[in-house]
């Protein structure tokens, strides 16, 4: 027997102590009854008003019981699902998850390595490649498309989401029609608008617009989700210096207060539907004027909005595998590794934007299975060291003894598999197997991975019958805004 | 009076300096941002018989030139050029009455920027201005989801020189060329030059829906819509990029 024995099961990391957690809550509350936001959404002013918030004109000042209420309501956890059912991606405390980012306007071609507009086929590829990574747990569109007319380019960019992955599905839309679209779209080939609800495989994205203004086609989403229990990622992008403070905890002040205002709205209408808090928390570099996805401000606020999830027991959007730089190279590795290093570490639970360069703007196949790597790696690190009588070996150090070794003892063969991380495009090799086999770097052999994965990778098929549906829809949806 | 600030004390205390110490001063004052401070050594060199155009040329833009070689040197930041800016527009808003009587303009042209419809992102089109402002230029800023009929209404209330137009998303760069083709059919597209940016736009996009030039950020384009002016025939300001 023993008493007072504490174990690691995995590694730790606190930015923030529980103390300064609660000090930037009650910061955040203090905001949102003081300043408020601006709401342009004529619905959601009269609904936030008559739930007790003080209206003027679009500002929309809210007493903290009313947050803390919708604080209340809202679930601790949400579940993804894959397209056929599975119950993967479980947000709830720290558990962690990577998948893609959406939207770039570009993508490094894999082929010619040119940098170029992404189109519809760039998507199905990506969500293939998604498909295959082990460490990708669920998927965003990586590009926004280019090669569709843009009142509808929403759908189709979903439908070549839908077919080429199974894996849980982060969606973005123009507006009310394309999510309901593309909820009949996820309809067709679940069974039903109830099988989405129950084992829901699609989210959807809305963003607030830093700072603290609420746009009306954003609110009208979180309305719609939270009307049809879809569950909603509601993210803000911030800058800290430019559209935030310039200090990280006053950044994550503003940026949670307008998570949190929405938040309210969608608890108003959806008492206890799914919510996501989010965050893209992030400083303008003040000589280039991007907004950094690499630097080390930004992966402090990462971890920083985790640990504030955490304390509020909500399911947390973080952000990581994503780089500043313009090309994989040297920078991109070290930008990835240590954010994603750091997102898994504070349990971001759906951890975005992997494969991500140039600040968001480009798209890499090469970088996505760069990151899958190196998630690999975390998983690994973020494992720990597990200690007990079997794995103290006390025994099998007896046995061998000075001098001999332990190759061939059967704790070894029990043990080195689950042990050790093996690795796929980080490379082992003596000097010269590394020469003989043709002295390939890091960025030739991810590229390689990435294009054996695409011609050999097939993904489960969505039956004919749904795929026909999906088409008809998007049919309509082009007849009716075209 | 209630306790002054030191530097402003130290300022108003300049009752006897020659020309050269205030617009040493002034110089001094605008690159460390001081708006309060560049207003007040303005408006005292005025009093003591410097000529506004001298204060414009040897101070102010002077100033500038050199705010903007130490953010290029990477010594100032974006904040640092912002509060100049403010310091350049503190010291010229004194100095307008004058300098307009005297028949010398201090305006490089006036822009009329904007994000254009459907598009909500707002903070880089805001550098833009005020990396335009420190170049000397009025800015107008239109907001954001300006779509383009209002900047041809714009265009016939302020008459800008330059109309600035910034996309942040692949689906709204296509209300750029709608803008162009209105301002054209409306006959206001020679009246002005048109500069466009933003993530997804790039230069062969400038080119092919008809604007005159691209930036690929805000002191690009600051410093592109001075050469716009420059080969505009009837302005001719001296150069402070
Ligand atoms: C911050 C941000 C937002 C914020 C904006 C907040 C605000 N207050 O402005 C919010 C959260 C609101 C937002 C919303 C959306 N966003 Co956004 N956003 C960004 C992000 C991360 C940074 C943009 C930024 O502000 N950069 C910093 C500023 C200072 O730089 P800048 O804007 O590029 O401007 C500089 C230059 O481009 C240039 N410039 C800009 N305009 C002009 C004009 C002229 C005349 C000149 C000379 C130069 C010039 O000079 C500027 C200063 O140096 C970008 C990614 C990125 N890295 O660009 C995505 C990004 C632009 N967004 C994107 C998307 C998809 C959206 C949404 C549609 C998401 C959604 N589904 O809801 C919505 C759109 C809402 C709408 N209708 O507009 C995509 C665009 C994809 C595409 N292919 O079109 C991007 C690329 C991210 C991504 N990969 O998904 N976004």
């Amino acid at each position: 027997m023993r008493s007072n024995y504490t174990v690691n099961a995995s590694t730790h990391l606190r930015v923030l102590s529980d103390s300064q957690l609660e000090e930037i809550h009650y910061a955040v509350l203090e905001v949102l009854e003081r300043t408020g936001v601006d709401v342009y959404h004529d619905g959601a002013l009269d609904l936030l008003k008559k739930a007790g918030a003080y209206v003027s004109g679009n500002n929309v000042r809210i007493p903290s019981a009313m947050v803390e209420a919708a604080l209340k309501s809202s679930p601790s956890r949400v579940t993804l699902c894959t397209r056929d059912k599975r119950r993967t991606v479980l947000l709830e405390g720290y558990n962690f998850h990577f998948g893609t980012g959406s939207d770039c306007p570009f993508i490094i071609d894999l082929y010619t390595g040119q940098r170029r507009k992404f189109t519809k086929k760039d998507v199905a590829e990506g969500m293939k490649l998604c498909d295959a990574l082990p460490n990708i747990d669920f998927v965003m569109s990586m590009g926004l498309i280019s090669d569709i007319a843009p009142p509808v380019s929403d759908r189709h960019q979903f439908e070549a989401m839908l077919l080429n992955t199974t894996k849980p599905i982060v969606f973005t839309a123009h507006n009310r029609a394309g999510c309901e679209d593309i909820l009949a779209m996820s309809a067709a080939v679940a069974g039903g608008i109830e099988e989405v609800v129950k084992d829901p495989f699609i989210c959807l994205y809305a963003e607030p617009i830093s700072p603290l203004k609420h746009m009306y086609e954003a609110v009208d989403k979180l309305i719609w989700a939270g009307e049809n229990r879809i569950p909603v990622v509601y993210t803000p992008c911030i800058m800290s210096g430019a559209t935030a403070p310039a200090t990280l905890a006053g950044a994550m002040v503003s940026a949670t207060a307008e998570t949190l205002a929405g938040l309210c709205i969608h608890q108003i209408v959806g008492e206890g539907a799914p919510f996501i808090m989010g965050g893209v928390y992030g400083i303008m570099d003040m000589h280039t004027t991007i907004f950094t996805y690499g630097s080390p401000e930004f992966m402090l606020m990462q971890s920083a909005v985790s640990e504030l999830a955490h304390f509020y027991r909500k399911p947390v959007f973080s952000t990581a595998g994503c780089s500043d730089s313009k090309v994989l190279d040297e920078q991109a590795a070290i930008e990835a590794a240590l954010s994603i290093l750091l997102a898994a570490q504070s349990g971001g639970n759906l951890i975005h934007d992997v494969g991500y360069l140039e600040s968001g703007i480009v798209s890499s196949f090469d970088m996505l299975v760069m990151c899958d790597e190196i998630i690999g790696m975390v998983k690994r690190i973020v494992r720990g060291i597990e200690v007990d009588d079997e794995t103290l070996a006390v025994d099998v150090i007896h046995k061998v003894g000075p001098g001999g070794h332990f190759l061939a003892e059967e704790h070894t063969m029990r043990h080195f598999r689950s042990q050790t991380w093996f690795p796929s495009v980080i490379n082992r090799q003596r000097y010269e197997e590394w020469v003989n086999s043709g002295s390939l770097t890091l960025r030739e052999r991810v590229t390689s991975k990435a294009k054996a994965i695409l011609a050999e990778h097939v993904p489960k098929e969505v039956s004919g019958k749904a795929v026909d549906e999906v088409q008809r829809i998007i049919r309509s949806a082009e007849d009716r805004e075209l | 009076m209630g306790a002054m600030h030191p530097i402003l004390s130290e300022a108003a205390s300049g009752f006897f300096r020659n020309q050269d110490s205030f617009l040493e001063d002034i110089k001094e004052n605008l690159i460390a941002g001081r708006a309060s401070v560049v207003k007040l050594l303005t408006e005292q060199a005025l009093r003591r018989g410097v000529p506004p155009e001298v204060i414009v040329e040897e101070s102010l833009l002077d100033a500038m030139k050199e705010v903007n070689r130490c953010f290029s040197a990477r010594i100032m930041a974006i904040p640092d050029v912002l509060l100049s800016s403010r310091a350049l527009h503190a010291g010229l808003y004194v100095l307008k009455p004058y300098l307009t009587a005297a028949g010398v303009g201090v305006n490089r042209g006036r822009v009329l920027i904007g994000t254009v419809a459907g598009d909500l992102h707002d903070i880089g089109k805001r550098l833009v201005a005020i990396m335009m402002e420190s170049k000397g230029f009025e800015v107008i800023d239109m907001g954001i989801d300006v779509p383009p009929e209002e900047f041809v209404r714009g265009v016939n209330v302020h008459n800008p020189d330059i109309v600035a137009m910034s996309a942040l998303l692949t689906t709204t760069m296509g209300s750029m060329k709608t803008t162009i083709d209105l301002l054209t059919e409306s006959n206001l597209r020679r009246r002005v030059k048109v500069i466009i940016g933003g993530g997804p736009v790039t230069q062969e996009f400038a080119q092919d829906i008809g604007a005159d030039a691209y930036g690929y950020d805000a002191v690009s384009g600051a410093q592109i819509a001075v050469s716009m002016m420059d080969q505009m025939p009837h302005v001719g300001p001296s150069d402070t990029s």
